[in-house]
Order: structure tokens, then C-alpha cells, then sequence
């Protein structure tokens, strides 16, 4: 039997790197295949390659017995070979059916645009993940979650015979994940061939068959999931062994840092509370839309508060935008990044100094020694993989990135520090050390509100989780001994009374 | 050794390579807008005097280009701000006119002093980007509509103040625009312009405050998140730019003892053209006074040259367009060369 992708030796160079460097394998027609490797590994750019969206500089790509010669996105498409992009590829100005079919629209007479078959075709593309996106709304108003939802039906509405997903599920819930996982394995059972490239070790055992693992561009190995375990993968991944685990803390907690009660920032936040001691990891969790970041953002003072009481240290604060909040010792790592955290066309200097500037300047005057020597300070202290403080940040990776946005608050030195999503996007190493980094700041005395859509995550960094559900808080558990059918439980099994979950949130 | 650290070192070694001493001058030059276009000037000016020294290195053309670039050289100050910031005035030059027209009713029409006059106009070229900013920041339309509006509004709000002009205005006014210094005998608008610039220079690349406009261009909504104040640093950045538009409208009026209503016509795109020549972008977050008024530079002297070859003015545009495309057209090799 011919391979469904028969990669060989195949090579990609950008200027002063070598993203990978003779990597080899072949998927069958029908098989789901994992590709695992920290970021940098390489995983994106040899699903890119095989997409189309970048030329290799060596090797050879064969698809159903056929090599491929250069060819460009389009035409990959047109071969059946699918891509869903880890960065939004979609036009936000757009129609949700316009992204999907962009360039392909439907046409009447004329080549007018079919406007309404358009809509019904995408409609039908997405009712099939088992979610209800209005076709006719603009991208902008989605959610990223949404958002990740009609890239997957952009690729689904060719005819595939390879579909690459780069790390489909980064914005997913796991309701949507689930829906996401059936539509792959009904595919790979009418013989398409899936290319799954992600860091989540749970998902690849959950959906794959077999597993390539990539490392610094070189291919690490190829084992059949049945007969691999999670910790030959993370050996084969990082080679060390990596301890996402719960670590025993014996952490004294301090006095109540952050007391908010009954926020409303209506329409997503209706009415949340939380406290937040010193020393304290408070996890937010809930599921995607349950108003958890939003909730932070009315604290933070980013988004306007109609009622509710926030005090800080007991004194009661009104922030009308993030300067007072942060005046009041608040820091706030924004959950994306990129549009919201990082100046990345800026170097590691200006991006950590951005909330410090008059701790970086003397009298009027802003110093870049004193803003080099901070930036040079957290490059060493969280282990910043760059050449230089004058790195522009966007050319980091994501783990990196993270770190150098972890960086620009911690240089405030913040009584409460509000992380929201603190490991999106990022690896597996570079995660251990994150959740390393937050436990020494609750050492120190920094109370921290974490908020996170990953459970694995939550259950490993709580001390205590308050779950949110339809812009209200509706329980809480202990950190320890929580499990994640009870977060679950909590988030999904919102009535409109709320007391009641409170009370059985208690029972249990 | 972690793996931070093993990956950190290999990032290190090919980055650090030294090249070819050429390529690295090349890709210095690249990378540093204000030393390409220092070279260039430097590199024009020279040609000229080789060239036409009869007609180029003499006192009077001297004079004539600086004191010509002096309201150019003032308007870039704050259009420098503004774009780094990540927006930008189209009306300036309607704000100058009408800061003239102003100062030459207050003195010429009035009677008051002449110092009355200077603040006067200065204040409605503030007053002007005060209204450009809240319609910006409070109302939210996009800067590029906002004072295409304006420009039309100011430049209509000066034929209705003194319809055709006022000229002349007065000689104690006039005397604010026309002194020149004993040694060089360059009059008062460039002066004005070189202390603008320097004073400028220096609070935009040094101060913290100033600072602060770099991160609202490179991502104004992490800079939000940061607890910068981005609207109130854009409607700042406006007002500023308006005074400055002032000074330049006063002072041109000053020195040509006369408040005409077309002054500064089409001159928001040459004040464009060179502060994005200077490293500008129009994305925002980069540039420096020094860049920009070393565009101003440049430009004065390819129009210069133009004039002493007597070559038609309607070519001028067609070699000042070129210019600006070759030097953004350079920025694709910077960022190649960065990657």
C-alpha cells in the first residue's frame, strides 16, 4: 500500500536557523498522527510545508505515491490537503460563510456571490462540529473559541485527503474538544489522513494512533500510541523528565489581599466574588464564556463595573482603568498575548519596562541602562531563552513570550497578580517552569488569581479553585483532593438558582 | 545544563557571526534610518557644491532653504509624535492658516500687541488639536477622517475670519518673524525651529512621559493593559501638534507681515512624506524627531537642486514620490536582515 504523506529527508532553513533538519515519515490513508515536539521543535513548519504555506530548502513530499513540487497553499487545497492554522488565518471584517469559502464562494449568473447557498453550505459545515455559529455574523464578534471552530469548517469544506490540525484545541473547551475529536475520527474512518500536531499529551493518547516526535528540528521518533507511555514521550520531547505534578506546598497564607464581591460588568459578569489571600493561588475556572475573564478584567479596571465592591488590603478601590489598578499593586497578564500583552515589534528591554517606566528613569529622564539591567535581570531569573535584551519579542517563541509578558509585571512588583492563561500556546517545558515561577511568587507573599481553561492545570496550581458559570461565581473547592469531574460539575450544572449550587457545592 | 540554557547558547552562536565588513555597513545603513539619511544629505549637499558652486553653497540660497523648511521642520516635531503614537493630523496646515489669520486680526485688525497676537495664534492652533484629539479619542472616529474633516473645517473657518487675508499687519507683529541673527542673518522661523527641534529631539528620545508614546503605537491595547493612559497621551500628542501648527502659522505670518488665508496648503503631505522618510511607520511605535527633520532636510535640498538646475517644478513631486518609496522600500531589507 502506498503512504497517504510520505515525507523524506526533509529539510527547512530560515536565515541563522535550521527549523528542521532531515526529518522522514510516512502516514497511512486513514491514520491519525500526532506530532508532539516542544515549540521550536519544528511541528508547525513541517505541517506548513506539507501545506504549502512555506517552500522547503530540502527533501522530498510525496502525497498518494506522487511527489510534489513547489506549490503554494492554494494549491495544496486543491490537492486535498487541509490546513488549520494555530494563528487565526480568518479576516475579522468578514462573514463567518465568507472566511470559509473565501475564494471559492458559490456564484449565480455573472459571478455574483451565491450569498444565501453560501450561507446554508457553511451553516451545514458547522452544524456538523455541533455548535451554532450564525453563518452571516463577522469573525470579529467571535470568540475565540468560535473562531477556532469556523477555521476547522474552512478546511473540512474541501474534499481532504490529508488534514492538518496545528494545535486545534489551544481555545477549545472540552465539550468542543470532544466534538472536535469525533469529526477527526470520522474522518480518518473515511480514510482521510490527520495530521494532529499539539503539545497535549492527553489528547494524543485520547485520539491518535501513532506519534512523531520532533526535537530542535530533528526527528526524535516514531512509536504506535498503544505501545508508548507519556513519559517515554516527554523523554523523547524535552530529554529530561518534566513534573507537571502537584507539588506538596506548605505554603502559610497571609492576610485577604483581594476581597471582591458581587462585581457585575454586565453582560458577561452578573454578579462574581472573590477573596484572594496572601500567599494564595486562587484558580478561576469554568468554562469558555462564563465570564471568568471578564470578571477579571472589571478588577483590573479594564472593563467597566456597574456594581459590586473591590477592596484591596480592606481599602476599598474604584479603578477607572488599569493605571489606578495598577497603582493599587494589581498586575494583570492579559490572556492573549499578542494582541494584548506583548509590543512585539519591540525588543525584551521596552516590553519589560513598559509598566515600570518611572522605576527605569531618573527625574524626567528615561534611563536604558537601569531598563537593560531589569530586562537583563528577568532574562537570567525565569530563564528567557534569547541572545540578547535587544531580541525583538516577537521573534521568540511562544514558552519565551510568555515569559517575557510574566516579566513585564512581575517588574511592578505586584501585591495581586491576575494570570490569565498562563501557559497558552506554550510547551511543555517552558509550562513546568511557568507553574515553578507562579509557586515562588506565592512563596514570596504575591496573592494570585490565576484563570485558566485547562483543568489539568487548575487542579496543579490551586490552592483553592472558584469555579464561574454564566457570569457567576457558583462554587468553590479546596485545591487539594479536587478533582476534575467536580470543576466540571460545577461549571456545566448552573440553574438560575444560584444558591443551590452554592449549597450542594458545599455538600460536596 | 537545563534546556533553557543549551537552547540559548546555539540561539547565540550563528546570530553573533560577524560578516563581511561591506554587508555590515550596508545593514548598518539599513537598520538606522537617521545615519541612511545622514549619509544622504551629507552626500547631496556635497554633489551640489561640486557641481553648482556658483549657485548652491552661496549665503543667500543658504539661507533661503533653511528659512523655507522652517515650517516643515516645526510641523514634524509633532507629526513625529503623532505617528509613533500610531495616528496622525491632516489639518495642520488649515491650523496654521488659521493660527495666522488670527494672530493677524488680533494685531493687524485690533490693535493689541504683538506678543498678544504670538500667544493668541499658538492658542488657537492648541485649541484646534484639542478639538482633533477629542474627536479622535472621545468620539472614536478614525484619525484619517477625523481631520480630513478638520482640514476642510479650519481652512473654512479661515476665509470666514478674514476672507481674503489681512496684510498688512503690523510692523511691531511683523518684527517677531523677520529678525535675524548678526551672524548668519537666517531669520527668526528657522531659529524657532531649530530650538523646537532640539527641545523635541530630546523629550521624545529621553523623557519617561514621552516614552510612553512609543508603547501606544506599538500596541495600544497592551499598552492599556499596561496602565498607560493611551487616550490621554493621543488628545496630549494632538494638542501638541496644534501648537505647533500654531507657531508655524504665526510665525509665517510675522515674517511675511501678512495673514494669508491658502498658507500651509497641501503642506500636511510633505510634513508626512518626511516624517515617514525620517522612519515612521504608519503602524506606529517607531521613529525619531532626528529622522524626521533630517527627511525635511533632504527633501529641501533634491528641491533645491531641482531649482538651480531649473528643472520645472511639476517635477519635483514625480522625484520626492521616488525618494519616499526607495526609502521605505528599504525597510524590506532591515527586516530580512533582522529574521
Amino acid at each position: 500500500m502506498v503512504a497517504r504523506l510520505e515525507v523524506s529527508q526533509l529539510s527547512k532553513s530560515f536565515p541563522g536557523v535550521r527549523a528542521l533538519d532531515d526529518v522522514s515519515m510516512a502516514v497511512e490513508p486513514g491514520e491519525i498522527r500526532a506530532l508532539l515536539g516542544e515549540n521550536g521543535a519544528g511541528k508547525s513548519t513541517l505541517g506548513k510545508i506539507v501545506a504549502g504555506v512555506y517552500s522547503r530548502t530540502g527533501g522530498e513530499v510525496r502525497l498518494d505515491g506522487v511527489a510534489l513540487g513547489e506549490l503554494d497553499e492554494k494549491a495544496a487545497g486543491e490537492l486535498g490537503i487541509g490546513i488549520v492554522h494555530q494563528e487565526g488565518s480568518l479576516v475579522p471584517q468578514l462573514s463567518v460563510a465568507e472566511n470559509i469559502f473565501a475564494g471559492r464562494q458559490p456564484t449565480k449568473w455573472f459571478g455574483q456571490v451565491d450569498v444565501r447557498l453560501m450561507r446554508e453550505k457553511a451553516h451545514a459545515l458547522i452544524a456538523q462540529l455541533g455548535v451554532a455559529i450564525d453563518p452571516a455574523m463577522k469573525v470579529a464578534f467571535l470568540s475565540p473559541a468560535q473562531a477556532q471552530i469556523v477555521e476547522i469548517a474552512k478546511a473540512l469544506s474541501r474534499e481532504l485527503r490529508l488534514l492538518i490540525l496545528d494545535e486545534p484545541t489551544a481555545a477549545l473547551t472540552l465539550t468542543e474538544t470532544e466534538k472536535l475529536f469525533e469529526i477527526v475520527r470520522r474522518l480518518a474512518r473515511d480514510g482521510v489522513s490527520v495530521i494532529y500536531v499539539s503539545h497535549r499529551l492527553a489528547e494524543i493518547f485520547a485520539l491518535c494512533n501513532s506519534v512523531t516526535v520532533l526535537k530542535d528540528g530533528r526527528l526524535a521518533g516514531t512509536r504506535k500510541v498503544a505501545e508508548t507511555t507519556t513519559d517515554e514521550l516527554i523523554r523523547l520531547m524535552v530529554g529530561r523528565d518534566v513534573h507537571l505534578a502537584r507539588s506538596a506546598s506548605s505554603r502559610k497564607t497571609g492576610p485577604i489581599v483581594l476581597e471582591a464581591s458581587e462585581v457585575s460588568a454586565p453582560p458577561l459578569v452578573q454578579s462574581a466574588s472573590v477573596t484572594v489571600r496572601a500567599g494564595e493561588v486562587v484558580c478561576l475556572a469554568g468554562l469558555i464564556g462564563s465570564g471568568r475573564s471578564e470578571f477579571c478584567e472589571a478588577i483590573f479596571g479594564a472593563r467597566a463595573r456597574r456594581a459590586g465592591e473591590i477592596r484591596i488590603a480592606g481599602a476599598p478601590i474604584n479603578p477607572q482603568g488599569p493605571w489606578d489598578a495598577k497603582h493599587a499593586g494589581i498586575g494583570m497578564v492579559p490572556e492573549d498575548r499578542k494582541t494584548s500583552g506583548l509590543f512585539l515589534g519591540m525588543n525584551l528591554v521596552n516590553n519589560i519596562a513598559a509598566t515600570v517606566l518611572s522605576k527605569v528613569s531618573s527625574g524626567a529622564n528615561f534611563s536604558n541602562r537601569k531598563a537593560e539591567a531589569l530586562a537583563g535581570n528577568f532574562v537570567s531569573e525565569l530563564r528567557i531563552s534569547t541572545p540578547s535584551v535587544h531580541k525583538i519579542v516577537g521573534e521568540l517563541s511562544g514558552g519565551n513570550q510568555q515569559k517575557v509578558l510574566l516579566a513585564k509585571w512581575l517588574a511592578m512588583e505586584p501585591r495581586l497578580l491576575i494570570v490569565d492563561e498562563p501557559t497558552r500556546g506554550v510547551d511543555v517545558g517552558a509550562r513546568s517552569e511557568i507553574y515553578r515561577l507562579l509557586r515562588g511568587l506565592a512563596e514570596k507573599g504575591v496573592a494570585l488569581l490565576v484563570v485558566s481553561s485547562d483543568l489539568p492545570e487548575v487542579l496543579a496550581l490551586a490552592d483553592r479553585i472558584v469555579v464561574m458559570a454564566e457570569g457567576r461565581t457558583v462554587g468553590e473547592l479546596a485545591g487539594e483532593g479536587a478533582t476534575e469531574e467536580q470543576v466540571l460539575r460545577l461549571a456545566t450544572r448552573f440553574t438560575s438558582s444560584v444558591a443551590d449550587v452554592r449549597k450542594e457545592a458545599v455538600g460536596a | 545544563m537545563s534546556v533553557a540554557q543549551i537552547s540559548r547558547n546555539e540561539a547565540q552562536a550563528p546570530v553573533e557571526q560577524r560578516e563581511a565588513l561591506p554587508l555590515r555597513i550596508v545593514r548598518r545603513l539599513a537598520n538606522s534610518r537617521e545615519l541612511t539619511l545622514f549619509v544622504l544629505v551629507v552626500a547631496l549637499a556635497l554633489a551640489m557644491t561640486i557641481v553648482y558652486p556658483h549657485n548652491f553653497p552661496t549665503g543667500p540660497n543658504m539661507r533661503a532653504v533653511l528659512l523655507n523648511l522652517a515650517p516643515v521642520g516645526i510641523l514634524v516635531c509633532g507629526m513625529m509624535l503623532l505617528m509613533i503614537a500610531g495616528t496622525f493630523d491632516l489639518s495642520v496646515g488649515s491650523t496654521l492658516a488659521l493660527s495666522g489669520v488670527w494672530a493677524g486680526v488680533v494685531s493687524g485688525w485690533w490693535g493689541w500687541p504683538a506678543e498678544a497676537a504670538l500667544l493668541i495664534g499658538v492658542v488657537v492652533g492648541a485649541v484646534a488639536g484639542l478639538i482633533n484629539g477629542l474627536i479622535v479619542t472621545r468620539i472614536g472616529i478614525n484619525a484619517l477622517i477625523a481631520t480630513l474633516g478638520t482640514l476642510t473645517i479650519y481652512r473654512s473657518l479661515t476665509y470666514v475670519t478674514a476672507g481674503t487675508g489681512v496684510t498688512p499687519i503690523s510692523d511691531s507683529f511683523a518684527e517677531y518673524g523677520r529678525a535675524a541673527d548678526p551672524v548668519l542673518r537666517i531669520q527668526s522661523p528657522f531659529w524657532a525651529m531649530l530650538v523646537l527641534v532640539l527641545i523635541g529631539g530630546w523629550l521624545i528620545a529621553r523623557t519617561r512621559f514621552f516614552r510612553q508614546f512609543y508603547f501606544v503605537g506599538g500596541n495600544p491595547r497592551a499598552a492599556q493593559l499596561s496602565g498607560i493612559r493611551v487616550d490621554r497621551l493621543i488628545l496630549i500628542g494632538f494638542v501638541i501638534m496644534g501648537a505647533l501648527a500654531g507657531i508655524a502659522g504665526v510665525l509665517g505670518a510675522a515674517r511675511l507681515n501678512s495673514a494669508v488665508v491658502n498658507a500651509g496648503v497641501g503642506i500636511e503631505l510633505k510634513v508626512i512624506t518626511a516624517t515617514v522618510l525620517g522612519g515612521a511607520s504608519l503602524k506606529g511605535g517607531e521613529g525619531t524627531v532626528l529622522g524626521g527633520i533630517l527627511g525635511v532636510l533632504f527633501i529641501a535640498l533634491i528641491e533645491n537642486a531641482m531649482i538651480i538646475n531649473a528643472v520645472g517644478v511639476f517635477w519635483q513631486g514625480l522625484v520626492v514620490g521616488l525618494v519616499l518609496l526607495f526609502a521605505v522600500s528599504l525597510d524590506r531589507f532591515k527586516t530580512a536582515g533582522r529574521a
